[in-house]
């Protein structure tokens, strides 16, 4: 549905985008995660045609993207990452405005615009004027103005920043739900949870380049990081550190604030090997926490820096 | 076209901000209205003023008397006891301004060629008193010319040839153009007051679409829209053009309201060309202001800098012969200047030939190329904004 070919932006010496390419199959959710500052927003920018690029070729839905592809924007829908409503409107008039943008009809626009209410559920809020809206409901009004007119391709470009978990929620169920209708949707966010949560296929994204992509199992995969162990401790001495780093499948060890945070490779019983050295060391313990490595420690692995640093 | 109804949307939704402005325009439009007819009905038509005349004769004569009578014309006598005391009282008191005094002996005098002189005392700078002086200088100098070229006339014959022959009455007719009614008129000052009404008006409307309209995630967002950016512009610009078509059209309907009968006057469609210039001009600055602001809390600070400023130096709250030249200087940099001097110009036209016409046809020409260039500039100012983005 998308395929992007090395796709250059460049702002003087700065690289925003450098050769990207990537392709979005239809019907998934495909997400492009990455810290702030790793080209995401510039990358939907220049697919959508809204920035010029030096290099590379954007097509979508088979055809080449361009200011004036208006046959191309008619079926897709865009939600911007910062709010992009009118003040001077009311709910109700700011998605029949932009779904005015699409839809001519003036019958067939107001059935969709209740639907877009419905969907985004504001149906309480209809005449109430963007000011009066929370974050959370103001990120609603936001999406509905970019879904109402029904597209088949959505671009969501970090809808979630700012909002509450409640409302954080609401939203991702709807984007489920917009794609079990068979919209296409492109995510972006450098919400890892997010992205594990809700896309089909990931693409990792820093300093302009796609560093990693697939699913979030085949990204797992591509790490050697197995399991994170964390055992609270009560007292350990240097000695039995040292050991207990030697141990199979161990990959790091780290002693802070009596918890001791243990890095393991792939295997099957890590933690029983952990366990059965704090038991004969007669190392008393507490709570004991496992985690199967996340995209963070994807990205950490590839890059050597954490997602949100 | 929803670009465009939604630009009404946001005039309607701003209606409070203009229509301050409209409330104050109306309200000293009606008092200029107010005082404009009173001062009109004054100061129509010729009636020469009576002087207030102490006349005091020491002798009683024929002559005297027919004196007394043809004086009577433009005096109105007032009765004041011959006292010194009291008839400097009554001058002080401005009861009476002239004190005339006929001394003894004085028609004998006349009658034989002699050059006695009548007595008078004056309040200073009285003008009516001047009438006075003319009726008596051209009385006794012709009645010393009759006596001088027929000396055998009696007192009676001499006083009545005098009566018949000033007995002529010269009517004063006001030979004044009807055309020159708008010089100083109501219609004069409510279109040179309406340049800050309008500007106020058209620099809050159209800027606060336009800042709206700037505003990078809206416009962006639009744009992902199969609308072109050519139509969306188009559509604003026709927006923006029926607001200020509609103000124009308000505000020259408040001035037919209040004296529809300067409607019927040559000069009037003069005034509306001006007015029609002026409002192309300001439009465009307005588009300025709109392309250069970025938020709208700064709109009402720079509308009241943009719009009163001009009008203070450029004549449109107190009239340009009494603003200093450097003022004026500095004003001739802005289009309200130029806007008030057609106004004036037009105000005094009587006769509509080339000659007459043509420094109003300048200052509007100049209207017109302050127009280009706040749009030449517009554009400029939009692009490169939209290139930093």
């Amino acid at each position: 549905m998308i395929h992007v070919k090395n796709l250059v932006k460049r702002y003087g010496e700065l690289v925003a985008l450098d050769h990207l390419s990537l392709d979005v199959r239809e019907g998934e959710i495909f997400g492009l995660l990455g810290p702030n500052g790793s080209g995401k927003s510039t990358a939907i920018n220049c697919i959508l045609s809204l920035l010029s690029f030096d290099k590379g070729e954007v097509e979508i839905f088979g055809k080449t993207m361009a200011p004036d592809a208006y046959d191309l924007k008619r079926k897709i829908g865009v939600v911007m990452q910062n709010v992009a409503v009118f003040e001077e409107l009311t709910v109700y008039e700011n998605i029949d405005y932009f779904c005015g943008l699409y839809i001519r009809n003036r019958e067939e626009r107001r059935h969709l615009v209740e639907e877009a209410i419905h969907f985004v559920e504001l149906d309480d809020f209809r005449k109430f004027y963007p000011k009066k809206l929370s974050g959370g409901l103001l990120r609603r009004l936001n999406i509905a103005c970019g879904i109402a007119h029904k597209p088949k391709l959505i671009f969501l470009d970090e809808p979630t920043v700012a909002v509450d978990p409640q409302s954080r929620n609401k939203i991702l169920e709807g984007i489920e739900r917009l794609n079990e209708q068979g919209v296409t949707i492109v995510y972006t966010s450098h919400y890892m949870e997010e992205v594990e949560q809700i896309c089909s296929r990931i693409v990792i994204m820093d300093k302009g380049r796609v560093i990693a992509s697939g699913t979030k199992e085949e990204l797992k995969a591509m790490i050697t990081l197995g399991e994170k162990i964390t055992v609270e401790v009560f007292s350990i001495n240097e000695e039995q550190l040292s050991q207990l780093r030697t141990l199979p499948g161990i990959v790091s060890v780290e002693h802070i604030d009596r918890q001791l945070y243990i890095k393991s490779g792939k295997g099957s019983n890590n933690l029983e090997i952990v366990l059965d050295f704090l038991k004969k060391r007669q190392i008393g313990f507490g709570r004991i926490y496992s985690e199967l490595p996340t995209l963070n420690d994807v990205f950490l692995e590839i890059t050597g820096k954490q997602l949100r640093d | 076209m929803p670009v465009f109804n939604l630009c009404l949307k946001i005039f309607r939704r701003n209606w409070l901000a203009v229509f301050i402005y409209v409330a104050i325009f109306v309200a000293i439009s009606v008092t200029i209205a107010i005082t404009s007819v009173h001062d009109q009905s004054s100061g129509n038509g010729f009636t020469q003023q009576k002087a207030k005349i102490a006349f005091i004769s020491e002798e009683k004569t024929p002559l005297t008397e027919g004196f007394r009578q043809e004086l009577a014309k433009h005096a109105d006598f007032v009765s004041i006891p011959d006292s010194k005391e009291q008839l400097q009282d009554a001058l002080f008191f401005r009861q009476v301004t002239y004190v005339l005094r006929i001394p003894k002996g004085f028609t004998k005098n006349i009658l034989d060629g002699g050059t006695m002189q009548i007595e008078k005392t004056i309040v200073p700078e009285s003008v009516e008193n001047a009438y006075i002086d003319i009726d008596v200088q051209q009385y006794w100098n012709l009645a010393r010319l009759y006596v001088r070229h027929d000396p055998g006339l009696t007192q009676e014959q001499l006083t009545e040839r005098l009566r018949q022959n000033l007995d002529g009455d010269t009517p004063v007719r006001m030979n004044v153009h009807e055309h020159a009614k708008t010089k100083d008129s109501f219609s004069m000052y409510y279109f040179n007051f309406l340049s800050y009404a309008l500007s106020a008006i058209l620099i809050m409307g159209i800027s606060t679409v336009m800042i709206v309209f700037n505003k990078q995630d809206l416009r962006r967002r639009i744009f992902c829209s199969p609308s072109s950016p050519l139509k969306v512009n188009l559509q604003i610009i026709l927006a923006d053009l029926l607001f200020a078509a509609v103000a124009l059209v308000a505000l020259v309907g408040f001035c037919f309201l209040l004296d529809a009968k300067s409607f019927t006057t040559p000069n009037m469609p003069y005034f509306l060309v001006n007015a029609v210039a002026f409002t192309a001009c300001i439009t465009s600055l307005s588009f300025l202001v709109g392309n250069l602001l970025n938020n709208l809390s700064a709109m009402s600070g720079v509308c009241n800098i943009l719009t009163l400023g001009p009008s203070f130096i450029s004549g449109v709250f107190v009239p340009q012969e009494f603003l200093n030249d450097t003022v004026l200087k500095i004003a001739s940099f802005t289009p309200t200047y130029w806007y008030v001097q057609a106004n004036t110009k037009i105000a005094k036209l009587t006769d509509f030939d080339w000659q007459n016409l043509r420094p109003v046809f300048t200052s509007t020409l100049i209207l017109l190329t302050f127009t280009a260039a706040f749009a030449a500039l517009s554009l400029v100012v939009g692009k490169r904004k939209r290139l930093m983005e």
